[in-house]
């Protein structure tokens, strides 16, 4: 089936497949190599890990909100639920080394706990708590999902409940009675899979091997992505963005599809959490504030909605400009980066993706070299997002 | 009647904030028929449709589907994917096409078949299935557009892919409102044509403001004439034209309603 | 301090400040004479008959006294006159000196004041014992302190320690107290005292005084009797404990349940006063503003501001300029005007940032809620940042005037005088805005804008002046709300993002465009929100049936603050499954709105 929108030139096609190959290929091998062998600090693939993690974490908001127009402000609750996951896991893998050489981990023995609380035992159990990384989630998706898609909340309406749960859930997760850490979270894990994190000799291996899990998921994630836009489903999602009630008067139970895109993506989301926590070496409630999520949405605008690629593109740039500019300028960076949003959303709501497109014009005038091709139809406004 | 309406609407009364949008309203649709209905504007045709689709629900009054009154669906318990899918299909009165989307796409969306998730995602299109988008959009005059986006089409092509989103879902009754509305004169004629054609197979309302366009259609078809959300009166053409109630609704208040 | 009492010292300070009190000088003339007289079995009599009396002079005097700051002055024309030698020590060594007697300044024959050097002079004597008779006339000041309140405190520290030293100046006090408040604690302490009298007919008479009184503050000493009585098969004294106990909870639930109801409405006028702006910004004119919050910060921002302008003045740092705000130095009744002044003025400067943001930003947006929303959040990142940068990360100092301190104790129900006043002004303020919606030109343009952009804009209306005026209203009144909230929570950058999500649910629940809806939804929620903090932990137990994980709930509810927010969230969002578009909503017929 053809779900090709506009129809571009092949060697555009080809030209944008051989540079997102390129890159994938770097991400995935040549960065990892790079590191192996000393030319890339641990520090920075690390860092890099944490991109990509937050690039997942921004292919979550793009489903809902480029592909289905559902803007989701809890994406960053799914994400920090996924790392309270796998959080609950490599704290389990502390085993008895921690600052208090109990076999429970430390804030449960600073809070006067003596044995493990019934809920915390399935952890230590790498596939339960991986198991567990898409369930929970998943679950709260679902149920928060089906209600607010059954009573027909939308738009605007949907984003400010997403928020409103998120909100809940951050003052929750910073109570010591949730026996998850409190506001210090979890931290100072030790292991992964019998792994070090920490050893001065195999811990940047480690290290590099999560970075290496995190740049292939995101690949499958892409292409999960991408095989998503080609089948009927990616075109019954976009037309929902498009108008939802029509879709209704086609006979297609829009809710149903709403759901499993919203499950969907907060299971993307809570990998990406996942992956980010053994990286970052600490999960927080400040990671699940509505603010964060937020700010996922801001890479995905600024990377270019809608598009497979620029969510990606979205939170690596954004990210690498807050790590320099947070040191550079701390007390601007704010500014920065919400005037850099009321730009993009005013000026540029095709994101960085639509620059060329947008320059493409500009560029022929300049080379002043008129072509009399199959401008008549117009492409350019095929790229155009909707309202 | 020797046999049951394959839909009826009894007794049914609408209030929008005090509005009385539709007030004790009868309506029958019989199988095969081809129905026009007219009315002043406000005379609550689209809340007549609102209300078959299940977009609104009546505050009182029976709106049922299915000739055979044993298994006839009560459209007031169902939400508007499920009465589509029972086979009832509208053409809104703005062309509402996925302007997103391309020509073939909107064709795809519509077509009759599956609508769960899992068969979207894992179902592919058949020969079969392209030969009949293929045959629609010959119907319709978008073959060479069929890889435009919608959102290009002209007013009166956009009408056209409707009415082509319409037939692909196979629906047992159509629902048209103001098809006309965008069209040359030509394209008006082809439309009636097609809705004649049509008729018989299914079962067909139109909500139509054109007079010349209603004539056409309505042939020796009944014509029901809303008004202030009531029936004001139901015959053929001609007597619905020459009807004292009639002309004093349209005429009297001078500029409503027809052209 | 009383209502009435309240609403006379606000008139009082509105019409011409506080009057100042004139001091009796009886207490002056027996500290002379303690002074003057030379038996020290009389000295000790007059200082301990100070016992129990509010005069202001008591404590000054006695402490210079003690402190040797007291001395005899000789003048040559008569008798030698007690005199305090007070203020700074000029070259000479010299001070103003006062006459203990009258408290005037000590005058030389031509009237001039006498400045004395403490060398001169002989100072005024004390021994041991009548600094013992001192210490106890300061001691049990307070109890006779001007202030009630002050005399509360002092009776229940005397009451909590069961102190029978003190009994007999407690019972001397009995016959002179007059408000029926103070008098109440004070027979609470007498009767405390008492229970640990060795007869057991003053215990008995005690517990049913206690019973009679039912003060939240005896319930321990009550609980340790009836463990006593217990212990000891002191059936008569147990039973009557145990009544008393019983007045005493019946009390506190009620106190418990009017309370609750006043933190419910009070909780609720602080939602609505942070919802009214959104209600027009969001409710009429269907623009999602994230900055919605910093319009709140701006108002509190303003109302700090105008304080420190009132004040000493203010420098701000803003991208390495220094802005200096001079101050008027104003004291006493006149600062206390400052709340008043930065009520209008935050509006205005809010309903400025607001203007210049539907200017900028909005006014692009219209059609594109989501963008809108987006677009907003950034502001109110840059918003925040800036102000940040202008007043630290830290809360700021926002004082409450005189008139919005302390409590209003209606019988053991504590009132906040803050918490009242927001809840006049919640009233004011939906009066006000249904007047100005209703009955202005403004308000039909509003509403007119608001029904059907197009068809105004054809009808000859300004559409962009309106929506502009109409943001500006909006935002204004966010600027009002920071004003009054800077009376009841912290200022600081963040401010407006504790209100933010709060006020979205309010508008949500009630119907987004109904400013009744508001209303309603903000008491509701509010008052749910009170209820579920006040009663959580008595129902927490109640949640140990939960498979698996009810000792986990049992132990989340304690955290009936936490728990009672996220029951309220659960709650809203069930509540939109039965009334998806609120409590009262406006029917759109268009397909895709």
């Amino acid at each position: 089936m053809s779900t090709e929108s506009l129809p571009r030139p092949p060697s555009a096609r080809r030209l944008e497949l051989t540079v997102i190959s390129a890159a994938a290929l770097f991400l995935i091998v040549g960065f990892p190599l790079l590191h192996a062998f000393g030319f890339v600090s641990t520090f920075t693939i690390s860092l890099w890990g944490k991109y990509l993690c937050y690039a997942l974490l921004a292919m979550s908001v793009n489903l809902l909100w480029g592909y289905t127009g559902l803007l989701s402000l809890g994406q960053a609750l799914f994400f920090a639920l996924g790392g309270y996951m796998h959080g609950m896991y490599l704290m389990r893998m502390i085993g008895d080394l921690g600052q208090y050489h109990k076999p429970i981990p430390d804030f449960l023995v600073f809070l006067g706990w003596t044995k493990l609380p019934a809920f915390w035992e399935p952890f230590s159990n790498f596939p339960f708590a991986l198991t567990m990384v898409f369930l929970l989630p998943g679950l709260i998706a679902y149920v928060f999902g089906y209600l607010a898609f059954r009573s027909r909340i939308r738009g605007v309406y949907f984003s400010i409940l997403t928020q409103a749960l998120t909100y809940a859930a951050s003052i929750l997760f910073f109570r010591n009675n949730l026996l998850l850490g409190g506001n210090n979270g979890f931290t100072d894990f030790k292991f992964i899979l019998g792994h070090s994190l920490v050893d001065r000799e195999t811990g940047p291996a480690t290290l590099r091997g999560l970075y290496i899990a995190t740049a292939l998921t995101l690949l499958a994630v892409y292409l999960l992505c991408r095989w998503l836009n080609g089948t009927k489903f990616g075109l019954v999602q976009q037309a929902i963005r498009d108008g939802e009630n029509r879709v209704l008067f086609s006979g297609y139970a829009t809710t149903h599809y709403k759901l499993f895109v919203f499950v969907l993506a907060a299971m993307i989301a809570a990998l990406g959490g996942a992956l980010f926590v053994p990286q970052a070496g600490i999960i927080n409630p400040e990671e699940m504030k509505a603010q964060n999520s937020l700010e996922a949405v801001v890479w995905v605008a600024v990377g270019g909605r809608g598009t497979l690629i620029g969510p990606i593109l979205g939170a690596i740039s954004i990210n690498l400009l807050k790590s320099w500019a947070s040191r550079a300028f701390p007390d601007l960076w704010l500014i920065m980066l919400g005037g850099l949003f009321i730009l993009v959303v005013l000026f540029l709501p095709g994101g960085l993706v639509s620059l060329p497109k947008r320059l493409a014009p500009l560029w022929k005038k300049l080379r002043a070299a008129p072509t009399p091709s199959s401008d008549s139809q117009p492409s350019t406004l095929n790229s155009q997002l909707p309202r | 009647m020797s046999y049951h309406p394959l839909l009826t609407v009894e007794d049914v009364s609408k209030t929008y904030d005090g509005f009385k949008a539709i007030t004790n309203l009868n309506f029958y649709l019989f199988q095969g028929e081809l129905r026009t209905v007219i009315g002043p504007n406000g005379a609550g045709k689209s809340t007549f449709f609102d209300l078959i689709t299940g977009r609104a629900k009546p505050d009182k009054g029976k709106i049922e589907f299915g000739a055979d009154p044993a298994a006839s669906h009560d459209l007031t318990e169902l939400n508007e994917y499920e009465i589509n899918r029972l086979g009832i299909g509208r053409k809104f009165q703005t062309p509402s096409v996925y302007v997103e989307h391309t020509v073939w796409n909107n064709l795809v969306l519509s077509l009759k078949g599956p609508r769960g998730v899992f068969a979207s995602l894992f179902r592919k299109l058949s020969s079969t299935d392209r030969d009949r988008l293929d045959e629609l959009l010959k119907l319709i005059r978008l073959s060479d557009k069929r890889d435009w986006n919608a959102g290009l089409l002209a007013h009166g092509e956009k009408q056209w892919l409707e009415i082509g989103m319409l037939l692909a879902q196979e629906p047992k009754v159509l629902l048209v409102d103001e098809p006309a509305a965008g069209m040359t004169d030509e394209e008006t004629h082809r439309t009636g044509e097609l809705l004649i054609e049509l008729s018989g197979k299914h079962s067909i309302v139109v909500v139509e403001h054109d007079m010349a366009f209603v004539k056409q259609i309505a042939r020796d078809n009944q014509v029901t004439v809303l008004h202030q959300g009531t029936v004001l009166c139901e015959g053929k053409f001609d007597e619905v034209q020459s009807n004292q109630k009639v002309r004093e609704v349209y005429l009297g208040r001078g500029k409503h309603g027809t052209r | 301090m009383n209502f009435f009492n309240r609403v006379l010292c606000l008139v009082a300070f509105f019409a011409a400040g506080v009057a100042p009190l004139l001091a009796a000088d009886t207490a002056r003339q027996v500290i002379v004479k303690a002074i003057v007289t030379e038996d020290s079995t009389e000295k000790r009599t007059l200082i301990a008959s100070l016992v129990g009396q509010g005069d202001e002079a008591i404590p000054t005097l006695l402490d210079a006294w003690r402190k040797d700051l007291l001395f005899f002055y000789t003048p040559a024309e008569g008798a030698k006159i007690a005199v305090q030698l007070v203020g700074e020590k000029d070259e000479a060594g010299a001070q103003s000196a006062v006459r203990v007697d009258t408290g005037a300044p000590l005058t030389g024959p031509s009237g001039q004041p006498r400045r004395l050097v403490a060398g001169d002079l002989t100072p005024v004597d004390h021994n041991s014992s009548l600094r013992r008779a001192m210490k106890a006339v300061l001691d049990l000041l307070d109890l006779a302190a001007p202030d009630p309140a002050k005399r509360i405190q002092a009776l229940q520290t005397i009451g909590q320690t069961q102190d029978a030293e003190k009994l007999f100046a407690l019972e001397a006090r009995l016959k002179l107290e007059a408000d029926p408040h103070v008098l109440r604690i004070l027979r609470e302490a007498i009767a405390l005292i008492h229970l640990k009298d060795a007869k057991t007919e003053v215990r008995l008479a005690a517990l049913g005084e206690l019973k009679e009184l039912h003060t939240l503050s005896s319930t321990d000493f009550l609980k340790k009797i009836l463990a006593d009585a217990e212990d000891a098969k002191d059936a008569a004294s147990a039973s009557a404990a145990r009544s008393a106990l019983v007045a005493v909870e019946r009390h506190r639930s009620a106190v418990d349940f009017f309370g609750t109801i006043f933190r419910g409405i009070s909780t609720g006028s602080i939602l609505l006063v942070g919802a009214l702006g959104l209600a027009i910004t969001f409710g009429l004119m269907r623009v999602i503003n994230m900055a919605h919050g910093e319009m709140i910060a701006v108002g509190a921002y303003t109302t700090y501001l105008v304080q420190n302008i009132f004040g000493a003045g203010i420098t701000i740092p803003f991208f390495g300029l220094n802005l200096h705000l001079g101050g008027l130095h104003l004291t006493g009744s006149a600062y206390q005007w400052y709340f008043i002044a930065a009520i209008p003025l935050s509006f205005l400067t809010a309903a400025l940032a607001g203007i210049t943001l539907e200017r900028t930003v909005i006014q692009f947006l219209y059609r594109r809620p989501l963008e809108s929303l987006l677009a907003t959040w950034g502001v109110s990142l840059v918003m925040q940042q800036i102000l940040k940068l202008m007043f630290g990360s830290n809360n700021v100092q926002v004082g409450s005037p005189t008139y919005l301190s302390g409590n209003w104790t209606v019988n053991d129900v504590l009132l906040g005088w803050n918490r009242v006043f927001v809840i006049g002004f919640g009233i004011v303020i939906v009066f006000g805005m249904w007047l100005v919606l209703t009955k202005t030109p403004l308000g039909l343009l509003i509403r007119a804008v608001m029904q059907n952009r197009a068809m105004a804009s054809c009808m000859g209306v300004r559409t962009t002046r309106v929506n502009m005026l109409t943001f500006g209203l909006g935002s204004g009144l966010a600027g009002l709300a920071g004003a009054f909230l800077s009376q009841i929570g912290n200022v600081g950058p963040t401010l407006g993002q504790n209100y933010i999500i709060d006020s979205f649910m309010v508008v949500v629940v009630g119907g987004v465009g109904s400013i009744v809806g508001t209303v309603i939804s903000a008491f509701s929620i509010g008052g749910i929100d009170q209820v579920l903090q006040q009663y959580l932990p008595a129902w927490a137990p109640g949640l140990g049936w939960v498979p698996g994980i009810g000792s986990f709930l049992q132990n989340l509810a304690q955290d009936a603050a936490v728990f009672g927010k996220i029951m309220v969230l659960g709650g809203i969002i069930l509540f939109l499954q039965w009334k998806p578009s609120g409590l009262f909503s406006t029917r759109s017929r268009t397909l895709d709105e």
